[in-house]
């Protein structure tokens, strides 16, 4: 597992999309984005720090 | 030899162009509503 390639990045960001296919995973990465917006949100303004 | 996703070189980086102009869009668009909040009402 030693003499594996490492990435260079952001130059071989691009390489993940070689592994993941966004024709089925962009919109599951974009809810999940929505989800912990809405999450951040919740602690937000449960410790008092939202317009009141 | 065919990727695990399925795209080519090509694509994955055709694809990944626009990943980053919309993600630099999030980004700034957040960092606007983080300005309106601390101009408005400071957290700290």
């Amino acid at each position: 597992m030693s003499n594996v390639a490492k990435p260079r990045n952001p130059e071989d960001d691009w390489k993940i999309w070689l592994v993941v296919n966004p024709a089925t995973w962009l919109m599951p990465i974009f809810y999940a984005l929505l989800v912990l917006a809405i999450a951040v949100h919740a602690v937000v303004f449960s410790v008092g720090l939202g317009w009141q | 030899m065919a990727s695990l996703s399925g795209l080519t070189d090509q694509q994955a980086k055709e694809f990944h162009e626009q990943f980053k102009v919309t993600y630099t869009a999030f980004v700034g668009l957040a960092a606007l509503a983080h300005l309106f909040v601390i101009a408005a009402n400071p957290w700290w």
